[in-house]
């Protein structure tokens, strides 16, 4: 008798169908994987146990017993807990306010605190129940989600993509504390992950979901990398990176040349303190490192959407006044921005509109005719798949969405190209799209900074890796010198 | 739509369940609207000089919501318009038609200059828009009053022992908006031409222009737009000054039509900027939908008039708007997330 047990659980939006009668079989004491692509459906599997979606049709069993959960509070009641990919802590609350959020009665925070130093000496998840979150890092954070959770005593823990805020190192702790979850306590954990490196090292079984059917089950010890590539995308994949694979060979570095066309000095912004990069033509620069320490500013501020307190950014060797709204493009600086929709596109305007939205022209009434040539013209190079080009931005899957920010930005003939994070809520289909293009586009001479937490992606494609870490630069290394356990080093270093 | 369509009729209901309620009967406050608004000549003559207003602030409401910035002091605007349109056409002794294009430019530019002043206050200091230009009509009544009540500004001449009043006097003939040709009975005054050409125009600015797209990517996305190089402070300042010299022009337009005084008084917006805002909150912020909404919140406030007469109170009429309201805006109620939380 399973802890968990799902039988035919189908769920559809409209016409489409996210989850089609999927059974799925989680034993007490084993790590579960649940591996797919994006948009295959494990999000909508998990929401419906945790309440947050209705299926259209199937059983949710717990321990034999058939259940529906109606919010998530009720899932709690049924012994289901979940660890999301982005943590619901309130930031200025201490750790054991946020730990104890949601209980009633009366509060006493000696009781709270010796609790919490309970569980971290059991489960050997050192944290201070008196600090503050939001003075926390991301490894913290998740440590006392995972407390949050495991104290409400679950049967079945379910983590969602918990990797992607963590360095290798705080990666390896989270599965050894899952490890002892599961062997010591009996209970089970399903973890949702589209990293195949990650499901082949931390868990016993693997169920595999394509288009909302599982295709695959097997015990992991039975199966193997190329196996899963394979159950996951449906064919054979060259590109390693896409599926979230350490690249086999190393990388051989395209020739740079000439004077660097992206330069960056003394940069001082809010979670940043004096960076200092350079890209070249024809070189693919990757700037690595796990979340919270400084990506995402830098991001911001090559998007013109925070002006740093210091420091100067320069294109082609001309400085670029960063308080003037639009003057990075018009240097010459493509960027693909990490939150999409927050910073790259109007999601209710038109695809056509999204992609000539930097290139309206010089006169006051618009050239509808050449926009739309334009838009047609983009939107075919680039193999954006829309049912018109005047339908809403938002009605295209995101693999699309990024291709027309992609085709808008390099339609510019930008000198120097930014990514951020660029492969986030892509398939891998998309995503082997994404990285053949920058392969191109770096050896046709552009200077390309991949700004990225995946390692797999970064050793994959860039020609020369900078480490950041807490906001600074914490070390460079070639592409021949780099390998996951250097690169993890200087993560870790620069954390401390 | 459907939806749309199922909470009229239940505003409708409970208009009618109110009237009943007051001791009126439902069937006769339809015909006394029908009867106020739409069944004759002179009817629709008032009607239509009500919907020019209307008209002329949704579309300006249009322009500032497409920017993502909410103006609601359309109702001090429109007073800043008719004072200035009221001192112009006082003090200025100019031929009748070079007079009447005077009058409606100054309301238009002093209160265009008058809803800019938030977009500074926001600009300087952060001031919230909404909160600014709210409580700017406030300071607008009082700037009225004033002038209204200061002999050496704009407070009607002393006649005799007459007692002097808080209004200006009468505008000159010659700076009023008369009727465009003439029908027997129907009043087609110039005023709705304006205020139609102003809808077209702000359809054709938003979407056919530069300004206009960059104004609509604000609204939708400010991030994005200043990504792709939007001045944000800028085009938050045209519109806002754009959607408040079109309640300006109303202003002037009200102040020199046959439906006032043709003096300019403490209340005599007769609350037209609130309800041209509500113009626009059901047409969507789309110019051209607000014509035919205009029409109706027209026809509300003529046939408003004449449901006194069934014994209905009049202010149903106003509750009936605002249920209508409600309704259009209901459909768009996160209703499910609500019943979760």
């Amino acid at each position: 008798m399973g802890a968990l047990t799902l039988r035919g659980i189908t769920k559809r939006y409209g016409t489409v169908v996210a989850c089609d009668a999927v059974d799925l079989d989680v034993e007490r004491g084993e790590i579960h994987g649940l591996l797919g692509e994006n948009g295959a459906g494990k999000s909508t599997l998990m929401r419906i146990l945790l309440g947050l979606e209705t299926r259209d049709a199937g059983t949710i069993l717990r321990d034999g017993r058939p259940v529906t959960a109606g919010s998530p509070r009720e899932a709690v009641a049924l012994g289901i807990g979940m660890v999301h990919q982005h943590f619901s802590l309130v930031e200025p609350l201490t750790v054991w306010e946020n730990v104890i959020l949601g209980d009633t009665g009366r509060i006493r925070r000696s009781r709270a605190c010796a609790e919490i130093h309970e569980m971290s000496q059991r489960y050997g998840l050192p944290v201070d129940p008196l600090a503050t979150v939001a003075s926390l890092s991301a490894g913290e954070r998740q440590r006392v989600e995972l407390i949050k959770c495991l104290r409400r005593d679950p049967a079945v823990l379910i983590l969602d993509e918990p990797t992607s805020v963590l360095t290798r190192a705080e990666s390896a702790e989270l599965f050894a504390v899952l490890r002892r979850v599961v062997r010591s306590e009996g209970r089970a954990v399903v973890l949702i992950s589209h990293k195949l490196a990650e499901i082949t090292a931390a868990t016993d079984r693997v169920t595999v979901l394509r288009h909302g059917r599982v295709v695959f089950r097997s015990a992991t010890a039975a199966t193997d990398v190329a196996e899963l590539a394979r159950q996951m995308v449906g064919r054979e994949v060259a590109d390693a990176a896409a599926l979230g694979l350490i690249p086999a060979a190393p990388h051989v570095p395209e020739k740079a040349q000439g004077d660097p066309a992206l330069r960056i000095r003394g940069l001082t912004a809010p979670g940043l303190t004096g960076i200092d990069l350079e890209v070249r033509p024809g070189e693919i620069a990757g700037l690595y490192g796990a979340e919270g320490n400084g990506q995402a500013q830098i991001g911001d501020v090559l998007c013109g959407l925070v002006t740093p307190d210091a420091g100067t950014v320069e294109v082609g060797g001309v400085p670029v006044d960063l308080r003037t709204p639009g003057a990075l493009h018009t240097a010459g600086l493509g960027i693909v921005p990490e939150d999409r929709h927050r910073a790259a596109v109007v999601p209710a305007m038109s695809v056509a509109a999204n992609l000539t939205m930097k290139d309206l022209g010089t006169r006051v009434w618009l050239d509808r005719r050449r926009l739309r040539r334009r838009a047609r013209e983009l939107a075919a190079e680039f193999g954006v798949v829309a049912t018109s080009l005047d339908a809403p931005l938002s009605s295209l899957s995101g693999g699309n969405q990024q291709r027309v920010v992609l085709a808008r930005e390099l339609s510019g003939d930008p000198r120097v190209l930014v990514l951020a994070q660029p492969t986030q809520g892509l398939d891998v289909g998309a995503a082997e799209d994404l990285h053949e293009r920058l392969r191109r586009c770096a050896h046709d001479g552009m200077a390309v900074l991949l700004i990225s937490t995946e390692i797999e992606e970064v050793l994959g494609l860039a020609d020369r890796v900078l480490v950041i870490a807490s906001g600074r630069v914490a070390g460079e290394l070639h592409a021949a010198e780099a390998t996951p356990e250097q690169l993890g080093m200087l993560v870790g270093g620069g954390a401390g | 739509m459907t939806r749309t369509a199922a909470w009229s009729a239940l505003a409708l209901l409970v208009s009618a369940v109110l009237i009943v309620a007051t001791g009126g009967s439902p069937v006769e406050a339809m015909q006394a609207l029908v009867r106020g608004s739409v069944a004759d000549a002179t009817a629709i003559s008032v009607t239509l000089l009500y919907a020019a207003p209307l008209l002329l602030i949704a579309a300006g409401a249009c322009v500032s919501a497409s920017a993502g910035v909410f103006n609601i002091g359309q109702e001090g605007q429109v007073l800043i318009g008719a004072l200035a349109g009221a001192a112009a056409g006082l003090r200025l002794a100019l031929p009748g038609p070079a007079l009447i294009a005077v009058v409606g430019l100054a309301g238009a530019l002093a209160a265009g200059f008058w809803a800019w002043l938030s977009a500074l206050m926001h600009r300087l200091r952060g001031v919230d828009i909404v909160v600014s230009t709210l409580l700017m009509t406030f300071v607008a009544q009082q700037v009225v009053a004033f002038a209204v009540n200061t002999p050496w500004l704009l407070q009607e001449s002393r006649l005799g022992r007459a007692t002097v009043l808080p209004q200006t006097n009468k505008l000159p003939p010659r700076a009023l908006l008369g009727s465009l040709g003439s029908y027997p009975g129907l009043q087609l005054n110039a005023g709705l031409l304006i205020a139609v050409a102003a809808a077209v125009s702000v359809a054709v600015l938003l979407t056919r222009t530069r300004w206009g797209f960059r104004v609509t990517m604000l609204g939708l996305n400010p991030a994005a737009a200043a990504h792709s190089g939007v001045r944000v402070t800028v085009v938050t300042g045209s519109a806002l000054a754009i959607s408040g010299t079109l309640a300006g022009l109303a202003g002037a337009v009200l102040l020199t039509s046959p439906l006032s005084t043709n003096r300019l008084q403490p209340g005599g917006t007769l609350g037209l900027g609130w309800d041209g805002l509500l113009v626009a909150l059901i047409a969507r912020n789309r110019p051209l939908l607000a014509i035919p909404v205009a029409l109706l919140f027209a026809v509300l406030r003529s046939g408003g008039s004449f449901l006194a007469a069934t014994g209905v109170p009049s202010y149903l009429a106003d509750i009936v708007k605002a249920l209508l309201v409600l309704a259009f805006v209901a459909p768009r109620v996160p209703w499910r997330r609500l019943a979760v939380a």
